[in-house]
């Protein structure tokens, strides 16, 4: 083992503070995710077997963990268990004390520093007085054996010395008490190290212990023996695998914590740290009595989220309420809008936990224990997997995957999978299991919460006279001016909001300058750029998955969190945070004495005219105001006028919530905001991120209602002004499902976003815990752009509105960086091939004012210029050049043909785009050319990704996020779906089609390792590339993505194009790529991953210059997306969105696209201009290739500083160069990283005689759920044999599995191939299945109720295309999502059940979940509901819902059934079929709407016994 | 009010404006163009595709809001198209007559471009601006505060009128000096009628009066007034007298009193339609009627003098142009109008000399031309081809070859003043400052001679760029 040593820790130490500080990392965005479980013995009996149960268990989640990049260094695993009392007495016996039997014994586990032994001493006085002084007495320490063997040179390098603390309880405390006190013992030891992580205490109780490390799984107990002792019995068993983006081993941040393990993230983590705070004040459980201040803060500083949720929940715990409602008030399922299904004891009991704590939100898949309650639970929307199975010997085992723990089949008494919201705990004191329903009613018996809930308040049930406006007229228009809208304003966003109560759709990129780098007036809105989630957690469906989105905006005097009485509820609730003008004056009338209205505006004839100092003053009334007993603050801008200029609302809301924060009295009120210049769904979402309780957009409303009266809208105000709420309520839930956060009570006050451009000081003071790398303007530079704006409204005489221009290009408006000229410019110069205007176009797009950040750079020599000739040649740096996923369907057929013709022939790479690839693509033209593209795109659609369009290509892309819209989903409109695109994304002509906003195969980091294992598996040669969209944090991303085994990534800027999205969404979210891309650089540069992988960026290349710096920040290959459009005639027209481009490139509108002019010609002359270019910079800094330059920030220098006005623009946290990194030996041609082998090698290897001779074969195998993604390599091997459309047997080649599979079971299987398993599978049997037969049924020796039971994992079917899948059990959640053709026959599946599906025919026999068929545009969906239950399960949106009376569809229906009980054995199957004739009324039958004019048959005929039901 | 949706263009097919009969129109001198109905205007202002980038106004001097006052009409929102369609034009309803669109906007409009056939920009801006007439939308101008500042524009054409409209808005106090009896410059006595009629232009002049603008008309600068007594006694003075001076050939014998000067020609009928008393076209010598016309140039002076040769009677009108059709400056569309009021032209054909007798030129020596390589600015040059020379008779031949500035800095004795080697007045592009204080030059003065929107363009730009340096005048002032 090489020898690392303290030398380098602190190195790498100091290296990760040195590039937080000035770099562009920051280490609160680390994330990881992971694996987790539990096992517990129901009758509460310790025994060795949970403890081995434990320790296997770990062995088989390796998976779902990652190694760093020396083989052996883990992210991190654990096992929490209970004290092996025995164990520890021969301990103590073996120092010479006799252990006291009488008293309760504790031990702590600590982590100390090893190598400085003088720290060490103090550490363990520093655990020793605390414990003394809390009266206990201190049996000794031991030091806790270790195997140093196993461990990576990381992990050593940075290992802590691990002892145990021995503490007996010799003032006779009871448990609970000990118990606690040990807790607050541990706090005030945090509280005296809380600058270091040297001394950490693993867990310090009576009652358990937990053993943790920077090891893989599989080796905690080798690495601990203690684990290995037969004395370690237990009655539960917690354990977790971490995978982290993370490459420094940190041993504290190893799971299991003190209470849970958490297998997920918490996407609302800033907002609920931030509320904490204030919480945290009035926070005085009788519980801790004194000790109260001891334990606070409650969350360390430096804590993962996983951390801060533990830490929260412990707290709750000790104060008093057990851990399945510390559970629910914490992490509650959602309940809103789910009225019809919840019980009403239920629904009090949650209308309780909302008003006294906002939801820790995310995915999160939870296994808890305070050592009495052992659980296990899952988020509200359910995205982690948790299965489980109760055994006949009184175990329960809970955990990530089924199959960790090998079981006997015949002991096996029940197996499930927890769903959305649910829990199953053991209480350890009364011996009993208790399922989700029987655990929420006894917590909701518990308390009075019925009572407590009638204290609330709702708000929308109050009567309201009908809305009004405050201004018109002369005055009005003054304001707008000086709010700063613009015509475009009111015509393109404010007018469709009101209208239709829809936010705007737009296309293509942002090509406008950053809001720092313009010259116009912007609202502070816009250096807001919306965070979003990618790859570490998964973005929500706001429109499709509605029920878990909750605006429930609660106000008034929050009360002490640890408290359990009605005083929590004395509070006031509305629907959503808009408020228009009427209602905001009725609330204001409720709220009489008790609201306190604060004038946010400066006057501008006192004499020190100064923003600064409003702010203060605001500050300081607002805190008076309280102070002498307000409820309820407003703040408004309405009092302006030509003498009184408002402060931006941004400013002043986030001033006063983050001083009330800090004062501790933030929840003593609400603060309400009216605000003139808030009219887009992101200003709402930015003043609610600011902390805003409620917002009156009144100035946007009376330009409604001005609108009104010109008769530009028909209607009423009141009406209008719904549709406007409606627009925005819909705008912030999607806002907030991009983040993945679902409930606005934990959006608000979060800051998710990242400031681009502000001044750093004023985010300091003004926004805390924003980020903002390079700062810019600060308040003076804001205070002169409020003043002048404010002129221009109320001093000159204005007929009209300024015209705008910063969606759409106008003269007088914002600058954009495509224009008529340079357009012009490109396209001549692409038809003449004339590299001389080329020139003069660059010369052009170089004399603009500066647009992006590296504008404000310039390229330093690196050598005396060299001739052109010299260096590498036009044919090398062109392969370096990728045309970015532009799919057909966004493009037309002949502009993405011509691209892909284009880029083959200059041996570059196109990009297919989402939607799937003509198989006639895939043999070369007549003439020779190549119209196949190198890159197919995965992305969540999964459209027309069969496994033979994923063998045709060099490389495949797992598209993330797109720079456009991140975080969204997307659709193509039915007037779009031609012929030809419906047949290669198996759906039907004119009908929708819908991509989710995530993956559902990725909802974490390891899930996506999981996607790239199962696509190096279906292509045996492809290199991954995944694409990301730049945000911060997307190094640390990267890094994870690295660790993935991903080959290239691609950070995309957030102004790439797109075809169509929300106007708002292409403007306000991601990052410019040059932020993301020396992120991304500078984190796989400091953790050793840089040369693994490959870094493409892409976003708005211009010019050679601009290709130069990105190499220069680290990128080795360009996508060139938007100028290869113009190239080919784009005149960025904006209106792809409505199919109606006028030069054919971007319709499918057949006259249109004959007006399509393109050439693979123009496109080769743009690249090789931008090749050109390229060498001649390099010629003229002396280098001889790009590669010199890849990486080189030292080569870039900032030039300007932005305009003067500003306080600083410091772009040199993106110039930091890591060390080492110069000395980088970077390959972008080496071959792909491998992964490991499957079952299939063996397959291969025994199945001979099928692949050479087309033989029939039948093979038997015993399985696990390390068995990954089985049968994608043969499918693989099929179609390069067979091909994908042969002519074999279904089963010519037939595996017989027995045992639990892992997850992708049957992945991209094709015709051909069979796979029956006995026994039961994980996640993603049959993703992407293509034509290939699966057959899953329970054991033989099984003795469970097949359709009672969960068989099959979460998200079965993503995106299959053809198959068929039988399955005697249930599925779990999201099953035959996004299904464009196989059919499926299952016995019960839960929530999300066909969501988006476009094909195919799935057939449900048993229960379904909640949400079934939302989005489903095609294929058909038959439920066996003989109680009547399924149809309110049943999103009605898009489908409709009858019983089967047509022959054909009944035909259909019982042929699948027969084949089902044919392939499986299936008793219930058996049993309908039987009684036929009347059970087949017991179907409904789900068709989605849009499909009802393409069926070959009508759905339902007219017949009374049809019993026809259209929803 | 309904909501019509904006990108028809793939369902409605172009419709320009309707053009009278060419009989009925050849003998008159009203405007050829009918007006559209308000349906058919909004319905093709629905064809607009709304562009990302209008290079509509790209190429639009004026950087008129095209596409959103396009989007207004086809609303129906009128006025509001009017506000906004005034805010950027002191003169809507003229450049909707005169502006050659199809090599501005509408020329360049993206769906002409991919063949689907323009938008009819110009036209729809003239609905709109002559319905805000009708409606009586358009009130004299009455800014906020009225400021002692006083300006003097010279020129009371295109340019001077602009400049005054716009320093009127703010507040600024306006006198045009102007040689002529009649404001308009060459909207009045150089644009024929049937482009541009003379009640359009003098609604202007009138709105102008009304809202406080001086005329002193009749005014010679550098006879009746010197050039430095109105400098010493305005804030500033704007000079935008346009080019007058015509060219002629170089070394080309033999003309005589029936080879004129086309603005003479024009401005002699033009008056003729106002009824005053014109010596020149009584004497026939500037009166068409009954002549064969050779008509010389290829510029949209040319065109109004076919046609104006047309409208009087003549008995035939032929063009000589020494380039081909799509070489030449003129607007393709006049050619077009010409073409179907029976003008005649004769591409590729330059004049050599004359053939004349003592008192009259008899006819014209011409030769043949081919176009050759093509110069730096685009445009193929032309060159004889031996051998062609022939003679073309004719009656009555007009010059329309352009003009040239006068000689300001000895007529108006300001000898400190720059020049171009052109001759024109050397200006700050922007500002429009001239070399001296206080003095800015806008228009053809400046650029040669060019459009009438260009003109505009510069008056607005003088007058905002005055205001501006009054205002921070007054802010010094104010400290």
């Amino acid at each position: 083992m090489k020898n690392l040593n303290n030398e380098w820790v602190s190195k790498q130490k100091a290296l990760r503070e040195y590039i937080s500080n000035y770099g562009m990392y920051r280490e609160e965005n680390e994330h990881s995710s992971c694996g987790v479980g539990l096992v517990v013995s129901i009758d509460a009996i310790p025994s060795r077997q949970v403890v081995e149960y434990g320790i296997a268990a770990l062995k088989a989640v390796w998976h779902r963990g990652a190694v760093d990049a020396d083989g052996k260094t883990g992210d991190g695993a654990g096992i929490h268990i209970q004290i092996p009392v025995p164990f520890f007495y021969d301990q103590i016996r073996r120092t010479g004390h006799e252990p006291k039997m009488n008293e309760l014994i504790a031990v702590g586990m600590v982590f100390l520093p090893r190598t400085d032994f003088s720290a060490q001493e103090t550490c363990r006085t520093i655990v020793e007085s605390e414990i003394l002084k809390m009266g206990y007495s201190i049996y000794g320490w031991r030091q806790v054996p270790v195997n140093v063997s196993c461990l990576g040179e990381k992990a050593n390098s940075t290992r802590p010395e691990i002892e145990q603390i021995l503490i007996s309880n010799s003032k006779g405390a009871d448990e609970e008490t000990f118990e606690r006190e040990l807790y607050v013992i541990r706090r005030r030891i945090e509280k005296q190290t809380i600058n270091t992580r040297d001394l950490y205490l693993a867990s310090l109780s009576c009652r358990s212990i937990i053993y943790k490390g920077m090891m893989l799984a599989e080796q905690v107990a080798e690495f601990y023996p203690d684990l290995l002792d037969d004395r370690f019995q237990s009655t539960f068993v917690l354990y977790h695998q971490r995978y982290s983006t993370n490459t420094f081993p940190e041993w504290w941040l190893a799971q299991p914590f003190r209470m849970l393990a958490h297998n997920g993230e918490i996407n609302t983590i800033k907002g609920n740290l931030n509320w904490m705070k204030s919480h945290e004040i009035r926070m005085a459980g009788a519980s801790f009595g004194d000790f109260a201040e001891d334990i606070k803060p409650i969350v360390p500083s430096g804590s993962s989220d996983s951390a801060a949720l533990d830490a929260v929940f412990e707290m709750m715990v000790r104060a008093g309420r057990n851990v399945p409602m510390a559970k629910t008030m914490m992490v509650p399922e959602s309940w809103s809008k789910l009225t019809v299904e919840m019980p009403k004891k239920w629904q009090n009991m949650y209308a309780y936990c909302n008003s006294v704590m906002e939801p820790w939100d995310g995915p999160a898949a939870l296994a808890m224990t305070d050592g009495r309650w052992v659980a296990a639970g899952l988020d509200r929307s359910g995205l982690r997997p948790m299965r489980y199975v109760v055994t006949a010997d009184n175990l329960l085992i809970a955990g990530s995957e089924a199959g960790m723990v090998s079981v006997e089949e015949a002991k096996v008494i029940e197996k499930g999978a927890l769903g959305p919201g649910q829990m199953i705990a053991v209480d350890l004191t009364r011996a009993i299991l208790l399922h989700d329903k029987d655990l929420k009613d006894e917590l909701s018996s518990s308390l009075p919460f019925g009572d407590w809930a009638k204290k609330i308040t709702d708000l929308e049930k109050v009567k309201i006279g009908n809305e009004f406006e405050y201004f018109t007229g002369d005055e009005l228009r003054r304001r707008q001016i000086s709010a700063g809208y613009s015509n475009e304003d009111l015509e393109i966003i404010l007018s469709p909001m009101a209208e239709s109560g829809k936010e705007a759709i737009a296309s293509m990129g942002d090509d406008t300058p950053s809001a720092v780098l313009s010259k116009q007036y912007r609202p502070l809105s816009h250096y807001f750029r919306q965070n979003f989630s990618q790859v570490t957690n998964p973005p929500i469906d706001s429109l499709r998955e509605n029920r878990v989105m909750s605006l429930k905006t609660r106000f008034g005097n929050l009360k002490n969190v640890l408290d359990q009485d009605g005083s929590q509820t004395e509070i006031l609730v509305l629907d959503s945070p808009f408020i228009g003008n009427a209602k905001f004056s009725k609330m204001v009338e409720i709220f009489g004495e008790d609201v306190t209205t604060i004038d946010c505006t400066f006057d501008l004839n006192f004499k020190e005219i100064s923003l600064a100092k409003a702010l203060e003053r605001i500050k300081v009334d607002s805190e008076d105001a309280i102070r002498s007993g307000a409820g309820h603050i407003v703040l408004t801008d309405k009092m302006q006028n030509s003498d009184k200029v408002p402060i931006p609302m941004i400013l002043a809301t986030s001033a006063v919530h983050s001083w009330l924060t800090k004062r501790g009295l933030r929840t003593f009120c609400s603060i309400n905001v009216q605000s003139a210049e808030c009219i887009d769904p992101h200003y709402f979402a930015v003043l609610i991120g600011c902390g805003a309780t409620t917002i009156n957009p009144y100035l946007a409303q009376d330009s409604i209602a001005d609108r009104i009266k010109r008769n530009l809208l028909t209607g009423t105000l009141t009406e209008h002004i719904k549709c406007y709420q409606e627009a925005i309520d819909q705008g912030l839930l999607k806002i907030m499902a991009k983040m993945g956060i679902s409930v606005v009570s934990s959006y608000r006050g979060g800051l998710n976003f990242e400031a681009v451009g502000l001044s750093r000081s004023m985010v300091a003071e003004y926004f805390p815990g924003m980020q903002s790398r390079i700062s810019g303007i600060g308040i003076s530079g804001i205070q002169r752009q409020v003043l002048e704006i404010h002129k221009k409204g109320w001093d000159i005489k204005q007929d009209v509105l300024p015209i705008g221009g910063f969606y759409k290009s106008r003269k007088s408006g914002e600058k954009h960086a495509w224009e008529a000229k340079s357009m012009h410019m490109l396209q001549v110069a692409c038809q003449k091939a004339s590299f001389d205007i080329w020139k003069k176009y660059s010369k052009n797009v170089l004399s603009n004012s500066p647009i992006h950040l590296r504008d404000l750079l310039d390229i330093k020599s690196l050598r005396d210029p060299i001739s052109v000739d010299e260096v590498e040649s036009i044919t090398a740096i062109r392969k370096r050049f990728v045309t970015p996923g532009m799919s057909l369907g966004a493009l037309s057929p002949e502009a993405h043909k011509t691209l892909n013709i284009a880029m083959n022939r200059i041996g570059a790479k196109s990009d297919s785009g989402e939607g799937g690839e003509d198989p006639q693509h895939f043999y070369p033209d007549p003439n020779g050319d190549n119209p196949s593209a190198k890159i197919k795109q995965v992305a969540s659609g999964r459209f027309g990704v069969t496994a033979e369009y994923l063998n045709q290509c060099e490389e495949l892309e797992i598209k993330v996020a797109q720079g456009a819209k991140p975080g969204e989903g997307g659709q193509l409109p039915g007037m779009k779906v031609t012929e030809l695109i419906a047949r290669l994304r198996y759906s039907t002509k004119g009908v929708t089609l819908i991509s989710p906003p995530p993956h559902h195969d990725i909802y974490s980091i390891e899930d996506l390792a999981q996607l790239i294992y199962d696509l190096k598996q279906v292509n045996p040669v492809c290199k991954v590339t995944v694409k990301l969209v730049a945000a911060s944090g997307v190094g640390t991303i990267a890094a994870g993505v690295a660790k993935a085994k991903a080959d290239i990534i691609l950070i995309s800027g957030h102004n790439g194009g797109t075809g169509a999205s929300p106007a708002t969404s292409i403007k306000y979210a991601g990052l410019p790529w040059e932020m993301g891309l020396t992120e991304a650089h500078q984190v796989l540069s400091m953790n050793n991953l840089r040369d693994r992988i490959t870094l493409r960026t892409d976003g708005g290349l211009r010019t050679g210059r601009d290709i130069v710096i990105a190499a220069m920040m680290g990128a080795e290959e360009f996508g060139i997306g938007t100028a290869a459009l113009i190239a080919m005639g784009c005149i960025m027209v904006r209106q792809c969105q409505s199919n109606t481009c006028p030069v054919g490139v971007c319709t499918q509108d057949e006259n249109l696209r004959e007006k399509f002019s393109g050439s693979a010609d123009k496109v080769v002359n743009l690249i090789t201009f931008y090749a050109q270019e390229v060498r001649e910079i390099l010629a003229g800094i002396g280098a001889y290739s790009l590669n010199e330059v890849v990486g080189r920030v030292d080569l870039l220098h900032q030039v300007s500083r932005g305009a003067a006005h500003l306080d600083d623009l410091d772009l040199n946290p993106m110039l930091i160069m890591v060390d080492g990194a110069k000395e980088l030996k970077l390959d972008r041609l080496r071959s792909r990283t491998e992964v490991d082998e499957t079952l299939d090698y063996q397959v291969i290897h025994d199945a001979e005689r099928f692949f050479e001779n087309g033989e029939k074969i039948q093979l038997s195998y015993s399985v696990r759920n390390t068995n990954r993604t089985i049968g994608a390599r043969i499918s693989s091997h099929v179609v390069k044999i067979f091909g994908m459309q042969n002519k074999l047997q279904p089963d010519q080649l037939t595996l017989m599995l027995t045992g639990s599979a892992g997850q992708s079971l049957g992945a991209f299987l094709v015709p051909g191939i069979k796979i029956q398993l006995n026994g039961e599978a994980n996640d993603y049997v049959g993703k992407g299945l293509s034509g290939g037969l699966i057959s899953v049924r329970p054991s033989i020796e099984s003795t469970l109720i097949a359709q009672n039971n969960t068989i099959i994992g979460n998200t079965v079917l993503y995106g299959a295309t053809s198959g068929k899948l039988f399955a005697s059990g249930r599925a779990g959640e999201r099953f035959a999502v996004r299904n464009s053709g196989a059919n499926v026959v299952v016995e019960g599946c839960g929530t999300n059940g066909c969501e988006y599906m476009t094909g195919g025919v799935a057939v449900i026999l048993g229960e379904i979940g909640a949400n079934f068929g939302a989005g489903m545009t095609g294929g058909m969906a038959y439920l066996y509901d003989p109680d009547q239950v399924a149809e309110r399960q049943v999103n009605s949106e898009s489908v409709m819902v009858c019983n089967v009376s047509v022959d054909y569809w009944e035909t259909q229906l019982k042929s699948l059934i027969i084949e089902h009980a044919d392939e499986t054995n299936s008793m219930k199957a058996t049993n309908i079929l039987e009684n036929w004739d009347t059970e087949k009324f017991s179907f409904l039958q789900i068709c989605p709407k849009e499909m009802l004019g393409h069926l070959p048959f009508p759905i339902y005929v007219d017949d009374a016994k049809a019993r026809v039901k259209i929803n | 009010m309904s909501k019509e949706q904006m990108l028809k263009f793939t369902d409605i097919k172009l419709n320009q404006p309707e053009k009278r009969a060419t009989t009925a129109r050849s003998s008159d001198f009203k405007e050829i163009y009918l007006s559209d109905s308000l349906k058919k205007t909004r319905n093709q202002a629905s064809r607009c595709s709304q562009c990302g980038v209008p290079y509509c106004q790209s190429h639009c001097p004026l950087h008129n809001n095209i596409p959103d006052w396009l989007m207004l009409t086809t609303h129906g929102r009128l006025k509001e198209a009017y506000d906004l369609s005034q805010q950027t034009n002191a003169f809507p309803e003229i450049c909707g007559r005169i502006c050659p669109q199809d090599r501005l906007c509408e020329g360049n409009c993206v769906i002409e471009q991919s063949g689907h056939g323009t938008v009819t920009i110009g036209s729809i801006e003239k609905y709109i601006t002559d319905t805000a007439w009708n409606e009586g939308w358009i009130n004299t101008i009455s800014p906020i505060k009225e400021c002692p500042e006083e300006v003097a524009i010279i020129g009371a054409g295109p340019g001077g009128l602009a400049a005054a409209a716009t320093l009127r808005k703010n507040g600024i106090q306006v006198t045009i000096f102007d040689k002529y009896d009649r404001p308009g410059g060459l909207l009045t006595y150089g644009i024929p009628s049937f482009k541009l009629e003379k009640e359009i232009v003098q609604r202007r002049v009138q709105h102008l009066k009304e809202s406080g603008v001086k005329f002193n008309m009749n005014c010679n600068v550098g006879c009746d007034i010197e050039f430095k007594d109105i400098t010493e006694k305005y804030h500033a003075t704007i000079i935008a007298i346009g080019v007058y001076k015509a060219r002629s050939f170089e070394n080309l014998a033999g003309e005589r009193s029936n080879v004129v000067r086309a603005l003479d020609y024009l401005t002699a009928s033009n008056r003729k339609g106002f009824g005053d008393e014109v010596p020149e076209f009584d004497t026939g010598n500037l009166n068409a009627y009954g002549k064969k016309i050779v008509v010389i140039g290829g510029g949209d002076t040319a065109m109004d003098c076919v046609r104006t040769a047309i409208r009087q009677g003549a008995s035939s009108v032929k063009c000589f142009y020494r380039r081909d059709k799509s070489n030449m400056p003129g607007s393709q569309r006049e050619v077009q109008n010409a073409e179907e009021e029976g003008v005649k032209f004769v591409w590729l054909t330059s004049p050599k000399g004359f053939k004349s007798d003592d008192n009259l030129t008899k006819g014209i020596e011409v030769t043949k031309m081919r176009l050759g390589l093509v110069d730096n600015t685009g445009r193929q040059l032309s060159e004889e081809i031996d051998g062609t020379m022939y003679v073309e008779k004719a009656d009555l031949f007009i010059k329309a070859l352009g003009f040239d500035p006068e000689d300001i800095q000895n007529l108006w004795n300001c000898p400190e003043m720059e020049f171009t080697r052109w001759g024109t007045i050397k200006t700050n592009f922007r500002t429009h400052l001239t070399n001296i204080k206080n003095v800015y030059a806008i228009g053809d003065i400046t650029r040669g001679a060019s459009l009438v929107v260009w003109a505009i363009r510069d008056g607005q730009e003088a007058a905002n760029q005055i205001v501006k340096n009054l205002h921070s005048k007054n802010d010094i002032a104010a400290e």
